[in-house]
């Protein structure tokens, strides 16, 4: 049960999180082009229809992020109620026919 | 599972949905701009992925050594952990680079070797869930000598290609990119540690329910 | 030990000869492999720049995850396999003996591979032969090492021939690269000594690590 619940729970934290991000940007995409420093490779001669607008990506990175946890904690929670079922049925059938 | 697992992970569920925040209140990198601030989570995903990738190689050997199927269950659920966290750094990666380096892919050593780490763990989890009975100690061969390999996966791949950025950004952060970045990576810490804990329990009920099965076997 | 690694040898190249089945196949497929490539990416009669460097590297890898297989799949059919263990021959000689009747058949493909490539891509690939030797010699040793470990853990394992490409091909990917990377840098008109010592510094480093490491894996694996 308390897992269930703490399933539930995250669950809809993180359909929180999914909301939030959006309006954290609410600054406007970074649309020029990015100067160049000598710790990253120059994207140099980039013709100005090439240059994207970050929102989407850091808008997919971010909800890939947490779908992906939140896939994870769900199939994890599933597999072991599942199994918890399985050993509870078990030890029922088990106890009452136990030879000493 | 003990008791404080469900307070703590209410805590954890509430620092990610509270994340965004702190990170949107980081200042801007005027390089790269908004989509720096993929770094918040690519960064503690790598962190965590190499985590898993250790605890899982170190786990395997205990379990080699001792034979104790405590460790093989550890290793097993790090190894689940290590193809996840290692999945979400290597797409949130591409995403980021897409913008700061005009291409989604490039092979250069850190990346590459990431790649190919990511899919001998691939290879581990297939191995353990094709490979039959027995496979836990060749599944255990397999993480240590995918350990073993690090280093040469590293050097081939360094000198074949180099383009990521050479030296460790993190200790030259400013305190207000360094304050995200910490709490990212302590909400991400707590998640492995959490789920970490839930894998190994699954594990631990899937033997006592192989034990429950053997023993109704006995009785009939 | 040496003896018995000697002996294990022996009875399988015995064996083979009499057969020759995995010897032909493994060469069939080498040069059948070998072939693909080119139909795939000559143009003009022209094979890709330093493609034959990759191309070798592969149909060697290719062939030996077949002889690997093929092997390994002898042995399980007649049960050797636990014979073998049984006997009171020490774990690591096994390993030995089977790892040198694999690199046999991997140096005899590469025998035929090497010219037949050089041939097919126009490489010039036989004019520093020492340094190819050792290039060779020393990337075929760390596949074959980690090859015949796997294979062997493989052998009572369900799925064993898909699994062990799946698990082969990631780790050795070291010696994939330095052995391209290495043979490569021979077909340039000016030999750079310096890049070829490190490539085959890198395999011989690799080779020691993990020949060791199978050595300690496979009396722990096979004993159960």
């Amino acid at each position: 049960m308390a897992l269930v619940k703490r399933t539930v729970a995250m669950t809809l934290l993180l359909l929180a999180c999914l909301t939030v991000p959006r309006a954290a940007v609410a600054q406007p995409a970074q649309g020029g082009s990015p100067k160049q420093t000598n710790e990253y490779v120059p994207i140099s001669q980039l013709p100005p229809q090439d240059q994207l607008p970050a929102a989407p990506l850091l808008i997919a990175a971010y909800s890939f992020v947490l779908i992906v946890f939140f896939l994870y904690v769900v199939s994890l929670a599933r597999r072991l109620s599942s199994v918890q079922r399985d050993v509870d049925r078990l030890g029922a059938t088990l106890k009452p026919g136990s030879k000493p | 599972m003990p008791k404080w697992f469900t307070p703590v992970a209410f805590i954890c569920a509430a620092m990610f949905a509270f994340s965004p925040l702190v990170i949107a209140n980081a200042d801007y990198e005027s390089t790269m701009g908004l989509v720096q601030k993929i770094f918040y989570y690519h960064m503690p995903s790598a962190w965590m992925f190499l985590v898993a990738a250790m605890v899982c190689g170190v786990a395997s050997i205990r379990y080699l050594v001792s034979g104790d199927l405590r460790h093989d269950r550890t290793a097993l659920a790090a190894g689940e952990l290590l193809v996840v966290f290692g999945l979400l750094t290597l797409v949130t990666g591409p995403l980021w680079a897409r913008k700061a380096w005009g291409t989604f892919w490039i092979w250069d050593a850190r990346t590459t070797s990431s790649l190919v780490s990511w899919m001998i763990g691939c290879a581990y989890l297939i191995l353990r869930r094709y490979g039959g009975p027995g496979s836990e100690k060749l599944a255990a061969a397999l993480a240590l000598f995918g350990m073993a390999n690090v280093p040469f996966i590293y050097i081939s791949v360094n000198y074949w290609r180099t383009i990521h950025p050479a030296t460790s950004v993190v200790p030259k952060l400013p305190f207000t990119m360094g304050l995200p970045l910490w709490y990212c990576v302590i909400s991400f810490s707590l998640l492995f540690y959490l789920l970490l804990k839930m894998r190994v329990r699954l594990e631990e009920q899937r033997a006592t329910l192989d034990s429950l099965y053997l023993s109704l076997d006995e009785q009939h | 030990m040496i003896r018995v690694a000697w002996l294990i040898l022996r009875k399988d190249l015995t064996v083979e000869v009499r057969s020759r089945e995995i010897v032909y196949t493994t060469l069939f497929f080498a040069v059948s492999c070998v072939l693909v490539f080119a139909f795939a990416l000559v143009r003009e009669g022209r094979g890709p720049e330093d493609g034959a460097a990759g191309i070798l590297w592969i149909a060697v890898m290719f062939a030996g995850n077949l002889a690997l297989g093929r092997t390994f799949e002898r042995e399980r059919q007649s049960e050797t396999l636990r014979a073998l263990l049984l006997a009171p021959a020490s774990r690591p000689a096994v390993y030995v003996g089977k790892l040198l009747g694999i690199l046999v058949l991997l140096f005899g493909a590469e025998l035929l591979l090497i010219p037949l490539v050089a041939l097919l891509f126009q490489a010039r690939l036989l004019v520093h032969p020492f340094w190819l030797i050792a290039i060779m010699a020393t990337g075929t040793v760390g596949f074959a090492a980690v090859g015949t470990l796997f294979a062997a853990m493989l052998v009572r394992a369900r799925s064993r021939d898909v699994l062990l490409p799946v698990l082969l091909y990631p780790i050795t990917v070291p010696v994939i690269i330095a052995g391209v990377r290495g043979t490569a840098t021979l077909l340039q008109p000016e030999l750079d000594a310096g890049i070829i010592r490190f490539w085959l510094a890198l395999l011989v480093t690799f080779d020691v690590v993990f020949v060791t490491l199978a050595l300690w894996t496979f009396e722990v694996v096979m004993t159960d």
